[in-house]
């Protein structure tokens, strides 16, 4: 797998470039792609790694966004800690999710993290001194600091502190499903009875997974938060988790780099479509559709069978010359 | 072999109702260290019911499971197994997109106190894989070791089964019926390699089989099923001999 590797550190290269050679309106969108590519690739972790479905992973993203919000409202802390106490407090929320959730398996997995999500989206339109109620919290700065650094409220400055929060749980991603821990993920998407069998408690696991793929949820919340300057109650609308999910699908579960490009695709259509037709979330619904029966693998999938086909005629035509 | 008093599998009125059917039916058994007892009897008898009993798959109605001088009743599946308990499915369960190797790898990693970790565990899978090879090479699978387990012929996915359970170097293996489903001559090559295997590392074994001439070709002793009830309990001839054995046979199977 040499040439996947190559087209992603391009991608990078490409999306370090990027702030010399765009507009600020594209700049935006950049942001913002990389702020959801984050949230998509954390669930992957659950859904293309362990086979855990989730339906409502939108609460990890407005947990984060909340809590984020909340801190740069109301506290001093400069914006990397917010976002990285905002992390940390989504996963260990996330651990008594999981426990709950794992209680249940397959549907009924999926139907309480739905659950979950809706009571924090109830809460969030309860608790009005804290959420905003169904305003929602307005007006968060982009604090500056640590120290004076004032890099972050600058647009540029932020869009490189996302960018790094991305590839950093992108590589944290990677070694974790490339560990043992990882081995026994798989061995649960496989067949969890007999992972279970074979000496493993598998409850744990899928709790950590949980506990790991809402933190970057989280994480991914810390930072819209910020980014829109707001946080409401559509951040925790079950339409997100569902549209999330179909990002990964699309994208190429079980990949990590395929959710990120499946967001990229999601937002990319809304923008060319929503202007041209209200009803650009059916079509975005029909493309779902058709990667479901015809390429399950998703785009990453396609992209690297696409690689491996023309890579094999070209080592025959080396070896004959 | 041992005496009962120093049995390293005590069973003692082991019961498991599915609403009015009692699927096991108050067995008591002991099973010393290095013997290989068959449990035997016609469909139904609930000899896949047992094997869940003892390891946890499914919890007993009532009565107790000893292991090594502990009480390891009702205990989660993962704990049994991680005291030395390791078995096969009737029903082959194999991860069957990973390759054979990597199952065996996944089975051996289990053994490992590190089996968790979430970063490198280069030292786990060195290990593991090293577990893991051994045991596929041990049941000939060596070759296919590469490929994927759900394309492996039924013959060898029952041996990899078995391979994985090895793997883990148990005190105990279960085999519950290795041999189902194969050809004449896949039956034979899996007792040949079976039998080889159960000389040369004499662990405790249990082991389901339909087939009486393996049975009495692998057995030191064979434990009689019928209706979920010991009918019959004693050394393959004692056992061969019995009448409500023959009875239980004609009557029971078709
Ligand atoms: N989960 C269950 N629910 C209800 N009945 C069950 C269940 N599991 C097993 N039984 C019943 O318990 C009895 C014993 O089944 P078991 O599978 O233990 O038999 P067995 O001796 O392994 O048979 P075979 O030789 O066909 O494998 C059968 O009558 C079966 O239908
Ligand atoms: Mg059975």
């Amino acid at each position: 797998m040499r040439w996947p590797r190559a087209l992603g550190l391009a991608f990078v290269a490409l999306l370090i470039a990027a702030p010399f050679g765009l507009p600020a309106f594209a700049m935006t969108l950049l942001t913002e792609l990389v702020i959801l590519g984050l949230f998509a690739m954390s669930l992957d972790l659950m859904v293309g790694y362990t086979r855990l479905i989730s339906f409502g992973h939108v609460a990890a993203y407005g947990l984060g966004a909340y809590a984020s919000g909340y801190m740069l409202l109301n506290t001093s802390l400069p914006l990397p800690f917010v976002v990285i106490l905002a992390t940390l407090l989504t996963g260990v929320i996330a651990i008594g999710v999981g426990w709950v959730c794992t209680l249940a398996t397959g549907v009924s997995f999926a139907m309480l993290t739905l659950a979950f999500a809706q009571l924090l989206y109830a809460i969030a339109f309860k608790w009005t001194s804290v959420t905003g109620g169904s305003d929602g919290l307005a007006g968060i700065p982009r604090r500056a600091g640590p120290m004076g650094l004032t890099l972050l409220t600058t647009k540029t400055g932020f869009y490189y502190f996302a960018l790094a929060c991305l590839i950093g749980s992108f590589l944290l991603c990677r070694k974790l499903v490339a560990s043992p821990f990882g081995a026994v993920l798989r061995g649960i998407r496989e067949n969890e009875a007999k992972t279970v069998s074979l000496g493993f408690n598998t409850r744990l696991y899928k709790i950590a997974v949980v506990a790991i793929a809402y933190a970057l949820g989280g994480l991914a919340g810390a930072l819209y938060a910020p980014f829109a300057g707001f946080a409401n109650t559509e951040l925790l609308f079950w339409l997100l988790s569902g549209q999330v999910l179909i990002m990964v699908i699309v994208g190429g579960s079980g990949t990590l780099i395929g959710p990120i490009l499946g967001a990229a695709f999601f937002l990319l259509l809304e923008h060319q479509l929503s202007s041209v037709t209200e009803a650009w979330a059916l079509f975005f619904g029909l493309i779902f559709i058709g990667f479901v029966l015809f390429a399950p693998e998703g785009i990453w999938g396609l992209a690297t069978g696409w690689v491996k086909r023309r890579e094999k005629p070209l080592a025959k035509v080396r070896l004959r010359d | 072999m041992t005496d009962a008093g120093a049995a390293l599998i005590g069973i003692a009125g082991l019961t498991r109702r599915y609403g009015a059917l009692v699927a096991v039916d108050n067995v008591s058994m002991d099973v010393g260290a290095g013997e290989i007892r068959a449990v035997i009897g016609p469909n139904g008898a609930g000899k896949t019911t047992l094997f869940h009993l003892i390891t946890g798959v499914v919890k007993p109605t009532a009565g107790h499971v000893r292991f090594a001088g502990e009480d390891i009743t009702g205990l989660p599946a993962h704990a049994i197994c991680q005291r030395g308990l390791s078995r096969t499915f009737q029903l082959t369960a194999l991860f069957p997109q990973m390759s054979a190797r990597e199952n065996a790898t996944l089975a051996a990693q289990a053994r490992n106190p590190r089996r968790w970790l979430p970063f490198g565990g280069g030292n786990v899978f060195t290990q593991a894989r090293r577990a893991g090879g051994a045991a596929l090479e041990l049941l000939g699978l060596a070759g296919v070791a590469d490929r994927p387990a759900g394309l492996l012929s039924h013959g060898d996915q029952r041996l990899l089964e078995v391979a994985m359970a090895v793997a883990q170097e148990p005190t105990v293996l279960l085999l519950d019926e290795p041999t189902q489903g194969l050809s004449v001559e896949e039956t034979a090559q899996v007792v040949e390699t079976l039998s080889r295997f159960l000389e040369q590392s004499h662990v405790t074994a249990l082991l389901v089989e339909h087939d009486m001439e393996v049975v009495f070709r692998l057995a030191h002793k064979i434990t009689v099923l019928h209706r979920g009830a010991v009918i019959a309990d004693g050394t393959p001839e004692a056992v061969k001999a019995d009448a409500r054995v023959q009875e239980a046979y004609l009557g029971g199977i078709e």
